[in-house]
């Protein structure tokens, strides 16, 4: 670690460090305005407001403001923990997160792949059409769903029947329903998802590749060896910051596949929440809950944040 | 490092400081009638004010609605006869929620709330604060038709009261006689496919599921397939509500959706944990077990059911009305079906009040008087026929017989327009949630159909005489409710489809009342004894 | 080039063939989409149309521009996306550069000052509180600026710096006499533009899309930004079925028809316009060799 301080001679003393942070400001004040508009930014948008967070130890009543709600402890919490489904939604979320996260690669594979892929029009379209379907919302997604695994009518059980099986109920049944939502999820999300790694490889310097072309290397190995590695720390990165978003599923989505029949799996927090928090209003309520899903991701967050610092060189701090 | 922990410190104070300090704003004091405002306003007669003053207003606005309402022939006649302006503050009904919540968190709310749908938890919250206010002296004074209404149907006063006794709100009510409304989703038959089958119209359940066996196993439609869905709907909701009353649960009416009185011990009772309530899930789940429901039930959507249903695929089905969702004219109302212990209630209907607060005056109302005597006209007859039929001769004609009836520019627009949009420049009820009464003879809405009332009549005999509004609970009891009731009633409902699918075998009737019970169904029916009694002496 | 062996050529074949496949795939749903929204909506919910339109109709797009105001909707979001995009970008890519420096001290304070964001924040009341406070009610900057920048897009975008841009490069212009300002213009942002396009596009769809900060924030319908019309035209055609809401007869039938219509022609509607841009984008996704050309 060489910084600019360190080259300068200066006596030890106890205000060495002082001085030497000075020395830094000093030398690269430039570097600390261009900090200003983030912070400055962050501290009255998002820290300003963030004493709302007590809102879940209070039983909120708008006209009183936040400060002026009455004080409910823990009652929240505990309402939560008590809750007879509380296992059952904990369970449902960590297991649909965990799938997703099962699937982190795909997008970094496809990407690999439209990478290889040479300049044309061929590029240019499967670029431009995978990421288009992003952008259908949830409503018609659940609903295209719902039309092609209809028991009676739909292409799929159709097929299925065509073929000598035997027609199966996949929206109601328990056992397909996290397939279901983390698949078309995926097939939703595939193409938008390579886009910043496609980013990341345009950054790999070519330099690199044509000294592995002298060496005789192939396609395979100059994508292990070096495209890959190239964009590990974004990969890194982008995994870290998943984490932190860990709890974090759209309700809409889930609530819209939901059923009595399937909810023994499709049951989680924040449909929930959205549930609870819709019938009577409790802010206070869902904030608690905000809260404990925060803790989690922060704690998950820490701990992936130093495995990756102790595994690779890349790590968010 | 210290530096640091006192950078962060101060970091963390001073927005809490700052906002304890913007937070102490004006502590508005409680609104006294000034004299002037009382010399201008008229107790009865109109205009209501001499001198023309505005109340701000915020209002929900559903997407149907026209842009301005200060445009509206409405609302323009009726600020001619009261000398009010209504400075109406639209928000898009899907944002409502949070902007009311937003602006009472800031201390911004208007004068009044209109179409506002507050729930009960909130209503009692804020009237207990004195943000809303107390109602009972505005209507004794200067709220006749509201009086009037009370003394009628005082079960519409009961609906209103809260636990503490006050009255906070005024609600969008339906006119208890106009039964099409009230009992707006029936059963419905085919009547042609019970003629070819030479069979009557079904009077009990047995004699149901007669028919629907029927239609299973024939081809009806006569097109060499196995097509016919004897009963089909996307939803058992409607199923259930109606064959309730075969089995003599559910018979305080649609409000209460879980609590009922016990004909034998007359006594609240939680009725889903009865045998009653097994042996009607047990029927059901007959039917479906035989494929006389359609399997996608649970999972259907809108659209789907009214295309199949357009198909004319349902030989039954319990819906508002066949005509207008499938446009298919075969179908017929069925009466209530007679159960197996003799039990023949029509159950299915809902109490008057629909929505509890769809208008409320808050403290910062200048002219309370002024606007209650102006909400207050919409509770009469001459107001009705404003608010949903418009003005004479622009929007209305009377036949010979006296009865009203939309101009042919709106019914049949010449521009192509529909019904609805035609409407938009003159009415702003579309979109329901209005503070109203709702009468038959002004409402000419999708529920006063001529075949909605004809099917009507047929459950007409066998309509219970009471129902139930939801209960007056305190600030506390609803607290504690809201968590039971994200257990108990989450399950019930939960298990009830998985009874009905199968999925959940009857042999474990038992370890499911047990659950209930754990999740403290005891707690539950206090509170709901407390609420009901509280209902029964205000 | 000429020394492409056999394995690269079949290689190049599969991959072709897979990225292919995939591209079906994932762009089936898009045909859906298209045919649906031209199609017969019987037809559609009960999946007689899987692919080609059916019973072409072009009621849903009609009933769609019978709205005069998405016009002005579209005025409005293009002008939020762009005014939001450039702010994001001008307090977005300093900051990530300068985190992205090691020189700069306090890093860890600083980037955990910007996670915690991430992690907790204060809910919607205190929010629209400070808004208010700041007089953006009802202006364009209660759209374009409280979530004008996140944690997420400063941490990746940092990630990116800290990869790309050489640090000798930095040092020796440094020495040079160069200024951080004079760096960051001259030598950052050229050997950045793929990451600067994707963090562009990134915000603007999301500005694209956003609908909820428009209906708590402002209250002037001229303001109202694409995604809400489009969303009120939705909601309008799916009325009629609460009681007491809705008119009479016939027309429901016909209601509910379009209403799925109106559903699916929203969707292209909506989002037509991202999908020009994108391939104009795109270009800058290749601009890596630059970094060649600016070490020299």
């Amino acid at each position: 670690m060489k910084s600019n301080g360190e080259q300068l001679n200066i006596p030890y003393s106890k205000n060495r460090k002082f001085y030497r942070a000075k020395k830094n400001l000093f030398l690269n004040w430039q570097l600390y305005v261009f900090l200003l508009p983030a912070l400055t930014y962050f501290f009255i948008i998002h820290y300003i407001p963030m004493y709302g967070v007590q809102i879940a130890f209070k039983d909120f009543i708008a006209t009183k403001g936040i400060l002026g709600s009455p004080w409910t402890g823990f009652d929240h919490f505990e309402r939560f923990f008590n809750s007879y489904y509380f296992w059952r939604l904990l369970k449902n979320t960590l297991a649909i997160n965990f799938y997703q996260l099962l699937l982190f690669p795909l997008p970094i594979i496809f990407a690999l792949m439209l990478n290889e892929l040479r300049n044309g029009a061929f590029k240019k379209w499967s670029q431009t059409l995978t990421y288009a379907p992003h952008f259908i919302s949830v409503v018609v997604l659940v609903g295209m769903l719902v039309a092609f695994l209809d028991p009676l009518t739909g292409l799929v059980n159709n097929a299925i029947v065509a073929l000598g099986g035997e027609s199966v109920p996949f929206l109601t049944s328990p056992e397909w329903f996290r397939h279901i939502y983390v698949w078309s999820g995926e097939w939703q999300a595939l193409g938008w998802g390579t886009i910043i790694y496609l980013a990341a490889l345009a950054g790999v310097n070519p330099e690199l590749h044509e000294a592995a072309k002298v060496d005789g290397a192939t396609r395979m190995q100059r994508i292990l060896r070096i495209n890959l590695p190239s964009i590990l720390p974004t990969v890194v990165i982008l995994f870290i910051l998943d984490i932190g978003k860990f709890m974090s599923i759209g309700f809409e989505k889930v609530l819209l596949m939901q059923n009595s029949l399937n909810s023994e799996t499709s049951d989680i927090i924040q449909t929930f929440v959205y549930e609870t928090g819709l019938l009577e209003g409790q802010y206070s309520f869902a904030a608690a809950i905000g809260l404990f899903d925060s803790i989690i991701n922060i704690i998950l967050l820490v701990i992936v944040n130093q495995i990756a610092r102790k595994t690779s060189e890349n790590s968010l701090w | 490092m210290l530096k640091v922990k006192k950078l962060l410190l101060l970091l963390f104070a001073v927005p809490l400081l700052l906002l304890v300090a913007c937070n102490n704003e004006d502590e508005t004091s409680a609104p006294e009638m000034d004299k002037e405002a009382m010399e201008n306003f008229n107790e009865t007669g109109y205009p209501i004010v001499d001198e023309p003053i505005t109340i701000n207003f915020m209002t929900r606005k559903p997407p149907t609605t026209a842009d301005d309402y200060n445009d509206v022939l409405v609302w323009k006649t009726y600020e001619e006869k009261t000398n009010i302006k209504i400075d109406w503050g639209l928000v898009p009904s899907e944002g409502f929620e949070e902007k009311s919540n937003l602006s009472l968190a800031g201390g911004d709310y208007p004068e009044a709330f209109y179409t506002a749908k507050f729930s009960d938890v909130d209503i009692m919250k804020y009237g207990e604060q004195g943000v809303f206010l107390e109602l009972n002296e505005l209507i004794d004074k200067y709220m006749p038709n509201v009086k009037q209404l009370f003394s009628e149907h005082p079960e519409i006063k009961k609906a209103l009261t809260n636990a503490d006794g006050k009255i906070y709100s005024l609600p969008t009510v339906y006119s208890p006689d106009f039964t099409s409304m009230t009992s707006n989703i029936k059963p419905w038959i085919r009547q042609d496919w019970l003629d070819q089958l030479n069979m009557e119209m079904p009077q009990t359940t047995e004699e149901f599921y007669q028919y629907l066996k029927a239609v299973k196993e024939t081809d009806l439609n006569g097109n060499g397939k196995a097509d016919e869905i004897p009963y089909g709907n996307n939803s058992v909701a409607g199923l259930i509500g109606w064959l309730k009353g075969a089995y003599g649960i559910g018979n305080k009416g649609r409000k209460q959706g879980f609590v009922d009185l016990d004909p034998k011990t007359n006594k609240l009772r939680f009725y889903w944990t009865t045998d009653r309530w097994k042996e009607m899930l047990e029927y059901i789940n007959k039917l479906y077990s035989e494929g006389l429901i359609n399997k996608t039930i649970f999972t259907m959507e809108t659209n789907e059911y009214h295309e199949t249903g357009s198909q004319g695929l349902y030989g039954s089905t319990v819906t508002t009305s066949p005509e207008t969702r499938f446009g298919r004219d075969e179908y017929v109302g069925m009466p209530q079906l007679e159960g197996p212990h003799g039990d023949k209630d029509w159950v299915y209907v809902t109490a008057p009040v629909v929505h509890k607060a769809a208008f409320v005056i808050t403290d910062k109302n200048k002219n309370p008087a002024a606007t209650a005597r102006w909400i207050d006209y919409f509770y009469g007859d001459e107001g009705a026929k404003l608010f949903f039929m418009g003005v004479e001769g622009e929007t209305y004609e009377e036949t010979d017989n006296g009865e009203l009836e939309y101009v042919d520019m709106l019914t049949d627009n010449p521009d192509g327009l529909t019904f609805e949009q035609a409407l938009r420049p003159y009415i702003t009820w579309l979109g329901g949630g209005y503070p109203a009464l709702v009468q038959s003879d002004y409402f000419k809405g999708a529920e006063n159909s001529p075949a909605s009332i004809e099917a009507t009549k047929k459950i007409e005999p066998d309509i219970i005489e009471e129902t139930w509004p939801s209960f007056p609970f305190t600030v506390e009891e609803n607290q504690r409710l809201a968590a039971l009731k994200a257990d108990i009633e989450k399950y019930v409902i939960e298990m009830q489809d998985k009874f009905i699918a199968g999925e959940e075998p009857f042999s474990e009737w038992d370890k499911y009342v047990e659950t209930v019970e754990k999740m403290g169904l005891e707690e539950y029916m206090e509170i709901q004894q407390a609420g009901y009694e509280r209902f029964k002496e205000s | 080039m000429k020394n492409r062996g056999l394995s690269d050529k079949t290689f190049d074949r599969i991959n072709k063939l897979f990225v292919t496949f995939i591209v079906l795939i994932v762009v089936y749903p898009l045909i859906f989409v298209i045919s649906a929204s031209i199609s017969d909506p019987g037809a559609v919910s009960t999946g007689k149309m899987w692919l080609w339109p059916v019973d072409i109709t072009l009621e849903g797009f009609k009933r769609v521009f019978q709205n005069q105001d998405i016009w002005t909707g579209y005025r409005n979001t293009i002008f939020y996306t762009l005014l939001g995009t450039l702010i994001h970008l001008f307090i977005l890519l300093p900051c990530a550069y300068a985190l992205s420096r090691k020189e700069l001290k306090g890093k860890k304070i600083i980037l955990w000052f910007i996670l915690f964001t991430m992690l907790f924040n204060g809910g919607m009341i205190p929010t629209y509180l400070v808004v208010k406070t700041l007089g953006m009610l009802d202006t364009v900057w209660a759209i374009v600026i409280p979530n004008v920048v996140g944690a997420w897009s400063i941490l990746v975008a940092r990630a990116f710096f800290q990869q790309t841009i050489p640090n000798d490069l930095v040092e020796a212009s440094k020495i040079d006499g160069a200024s951080d300002f004079h760096i960051f213009r001259k030598i950052v942002l050229p050997l950045s533009l793929p990451i600067i396009a994707v963090m562009a596009l990134f915000h603007a769809v999301s500005l694209w899309n956003q609908y909820f900060s428009a209906l708590i924030y402002l209250s002037d319908r001229d303001m109202y930004p694409l995604q809400l019309i489009l969303r009120e035209i939705l909601i309008v055609n799916q009325m009629g079925l609460e009681e007491g809401s809705a008119g009479v007869m016939e027309s429901l039938v016909e209601q509910v028809k379009t209403a799925s219509l109106v559903k699916y022609a929203v969707i292209i509607v909506s989002t037509l316009p991202l999908l020009i841009v994108y391939p104009f984008l795109q270009r800058f996704f290749v601009k890596g060799v630059l970094i060649g050309s600016v070490k020299e």
